[in-house]
């Protein structure tokens, strides 16, 4: 097998997905924490694309386009309630938005 | 054959069916013509079994004829499956046929009622059931007839539902019903750990062969007696029936006299080769009989109301058709029921005229010299408690006299007991239906029989609808009788000869002897009814037996206190030592405690989502880990 090995991958996917969980966690703009989210999204990628590599099967990379697929379509709706925030003049603070219980 | 029964079985389903599922869009007149039509086509279809049955061999008349599997269970399989033979078709004929005529009635007796269209769904819904239980061709489909009998009587009882009494009745007749019908299936379970079947076939050739023990015998034959003694209100079961005249007229007279309560002969008569296998059962049938056509006898002597009188005495002859099954005179029981179904729904019914005259009146002291406004239904009564004493040539001379002598031939202390036994019934019978028929038609007219209601004043006795059934029913009590006429001719017993061959068979002279003592016995009776009714007394003095009879021997306080009693005590109880604090205290604990968690789990929603995430991660976090280690 060509190039680096799995652990290689394995860590910096860790690594990506650590990132995103602490940006998610700590950050307080809705924006920051989308894109923290995407982070963790593409971590999971990467190992999924890894682990295919590892194995000569197919099947994680297929998963790695689905999951871009979600990923994409929730971007979408993440970024269209930004703006409907944003148009209403409201802080853009995740911490300001207590009452949204269902 | 086997399309006129499925006819004969299923149009008054279908009547039942279409006046249920019609509700309101039909008159309630189009609910009765519906009904009345629907068991009139089963009339049609029975007559068609039966002539095709006439025309065959004797060993021919038999068929069983299975529709499908309807039940199968490990070795236990059951098919609903019909058995027509000359004792099914017997009764065929007799529940569609007095059944339509009975039902024809109602149509003018019910008339203006509110509820007609449940009260014909239900008659309907009766005559399918009761076909159902006589034409079913095994045990299992038997007792679903049984019980579906149970059900209908039970609803038409409470029929006026508005009338406290009326529920408690039909409760009071539901119940022990119901203790008849687990006795009954306390048979058949019997029957099926030991014999494997419930087909009628089977479970014979078990008990004719010997292959039950003696003991298993008398157990299936003391259940089958069991639920035989609870449906037709002989005692210790019989405390229902008089109060089940709580129902409509038409009702007692279909129900409670020639159908239903008559039940319990027929499934002795069916299921005979069991009885013969444990003959200390059927002798004991045949001791209630007569134990019940004497009580039943004298209780009857002293009650005011029309129906209660009437429901006393059919009490008593169901007493001799059980004591005719009870020596193996399997054609005569059914003899006499035929002919009792004719003159006993004729009496109900011309007291159905009666009552519907004096706009509901039902305690004879307030009745009186109706023979002068009311012809018709005098003169038919009077045909019916003439074939009830067994006055010949009309019907309950033939039957009655030949059950008697079937006893004689019988012989032995049992056969003398029950033979004296009987011919003392028929002198109470003279009694009690002379004074009933004295007390409503002569005698000085009471004041309402003078000024019938004004809405009745119009049609004279009745509308149409009800006097052309009881015309029929009289001269068919006149005449069913000649079926049987013993050394002449006797082509009912022949009949039934094959289905059920008698134990045994009475010669003519003993018939002839025992005919000339009853009909002795019962004109004497009648005319001791004649001189105390002309000297104005009661047949009863005053005193500590009339107090008793008055109070139908105790039965009901007796079972009250035995029964009814301690079961509320136990119940009372348990409410309030086990439901109040455990069950219901449990419910308690567990409501409070759902709601003390559902506040601490509300408190936890703040609505921060980076709390959430937190929660989400550290949660993943700690599975991750201990899917870790664990593995």
């Amino acid at each position: 097998m060509m190039g680096p090995g799995i652990p290689w991958y394995l860590a910096i996917s860790a690594m990506l997905f650590s990132i995103g969980v602490a940006g998610v966690l700590l950050r307080r703009s809705p924006l920051i924490v989308l894109l923290s989210l995407e982070l963790m999204l593409n971590a999971a990628n990467l190992a999924f694309v890894g682990f295919s590599r590892l194995f000569g099967e197919m099947d994680g990379q297929v998963f790695a386009l689905s999951v871009m697929a979600v990923a994409a379509a929730e971007v979408c709706v993440g970024l269209g309630l930004i703006v409907a925030m944003a148009r209403r003049n409201l802080a853009l603070d995740v911490d300001a938005f207590t009452e949204l219980r269902g | 054959m086997i399309f006129g029964s499925w006819v004969c079985l299923l149009a008054p389903l279908v009547g039942f069916l279409a006046i249920l599922l019609a509700g309101t869009r039909i008159t309630r007149r189009q609910a009765g013509i519906l009904s009345t039509t629907s068991v009139f086509v089963g009339f049609a279809g029975a007559l068609v079994a039966f002539f095709d049955a006439w025309g065959r061999e004797p060993e021919e008349r038999g068929e069983l004829t299975t529709a499908w599997t309807w039940l199968k269970a490990g070795e236990l399989e059951v098919g609903l499956e019909l058995l027509i033979d000359p004792l099914s078709l017997v009764m065929m004929l007799v529940v569609t046929g007095i059944g339509g005529l009975i039902v024809l009635y109602s149509n003018g007796y019910m008339a203006g009622d509110d509820e007609e269209r449940r009260y014909f769904a239900y008659m309907a819904f009766f005559v399918f059931s009761m076909l159902l239980l006589v034409m079913g061709g095994n045990l299992l489909l038997l007792l679903v007839g049984w019980g579906l009998v149970g059900l209908a009587s039970y609803l038409l009882i409470g029929f006026h539902h508005e009338r406290a009494s009326a529920v408690a009745a039909a409760k009071k007749a539901f119940v022990i019903n119901a203790l008849g019908d687990a006795l009954l299936a306390l048979a058949f379970f019997l029957a099926i750990a030991k014999v494997g079947s419930l087909d009628f076939g089977v479970v014979f050739e078990a008990a004719e062969s010997g292959e039950l023990s003696d003991t298993v015998a008398t157990l299936v034959a003391l259940g089958l007696l069991g639920g035989a003694v609870a449906k037709s209100a002989q005692i210790p079961f019989h405390t229902w029936l008089p109060d089940a005249m709580e129902g409509p007229t038409p009702v007692s007279a279909l129900i409670h006299a020639a159908t239903m309560v008559t039940a319990g002969v027929y499934l002795i008569c069916r299921t005979h080769p069991v009885f013969e296998a444990a003959p200390e059962v059927q002798h004991l049938a045949a001791i209630l009989g007569l134990i019940t056509l004497l009580v039943a006898g004298v209780v009857a002597l002293v009650q005011w109301d029309i129906k209660r009188v009437i429901a006393y005495s059919t009490m008593s002859q169901i007493g001799y058709m059980f004591v005719g099954a009870g020596v193996g005179a399997y054609g005569f029981a059914m003899f006499h029921l035929v002919t009792h179904a004719f003159f006993k729904a004729l009496l109900f019914l011309a007291a159905g005229l009666v009552i519907h005259h004096l706009s509901g009146e039902q305690d004879i002291r307030k009745m009186g010299g109706l023979r002068s406004s009311m012809r018709f239904t005098h003169l038919t009564f009077l045909v019916g408690t003439l074939a009830l004493v067994g006055i010949p040539p009309l019907s309950g001379f033939w039957s009655k006299d030949a059950i008697l002598a079937s006893t004689l031939a019988e012989g032995g202390v049992l056969g003398w007991v029950l033979y004296v036994g009987g011919l003392v019934g028929a002198l109470l019978t003279g009694l009690y239906s002379l004074r009933l028929y004295l007390l409503v038609f002569h005698g000085e007219p009471a004041a309402q029989a003078e000024a019938p209601h004004a809405e009745h004043a119009h049609h004279g006795e009745g509308p149409r609808s009800m006097t052309i059934p009881v015309a029929v029913l009289a001269v068919g009590s006149a005449v069913a009788g000649l079926l049987g006429i013993p050394g002449v001719w006797h082509p009912f017993e022949d009949w039934l000869h094959d289905v059920a061959e008698p134990l045994v068979e009475p010669s003519t002279r003993q018939e002839w002897l025992t005919s000339g003592l009853a009909v002795t016995l019962g004109v004497l009776g009648a005319l001791l009814a004649w001189r105390a009714f002309k000297a104005g007394r009661e047949l009863v003095p005053d005193g500590a037996v009339r107090t008793t009879l008055e109070h139908k021997l105790w039965f009901d306080e007796l079972y009250d206190t035995v029964f009814s009693r301690p079961g509320q005590a136990i119940a009372v109880t348990l409410r309030d030592r086990f439901e109040t604090p455990v069950v219901q205290g449990g419910l308690d604990e567990v409501a409070e405690g759902t709601l003390r968690g559902a506040a601490a789990t509300s408190a936890a929603q703040s609505g921060l989502l980076r709390t959430y995430a937190l929660a989400i991660t550290i949660s993943v976090a700690v599975l991750a880990l201990v899917f870790l280690v664990v593995r």
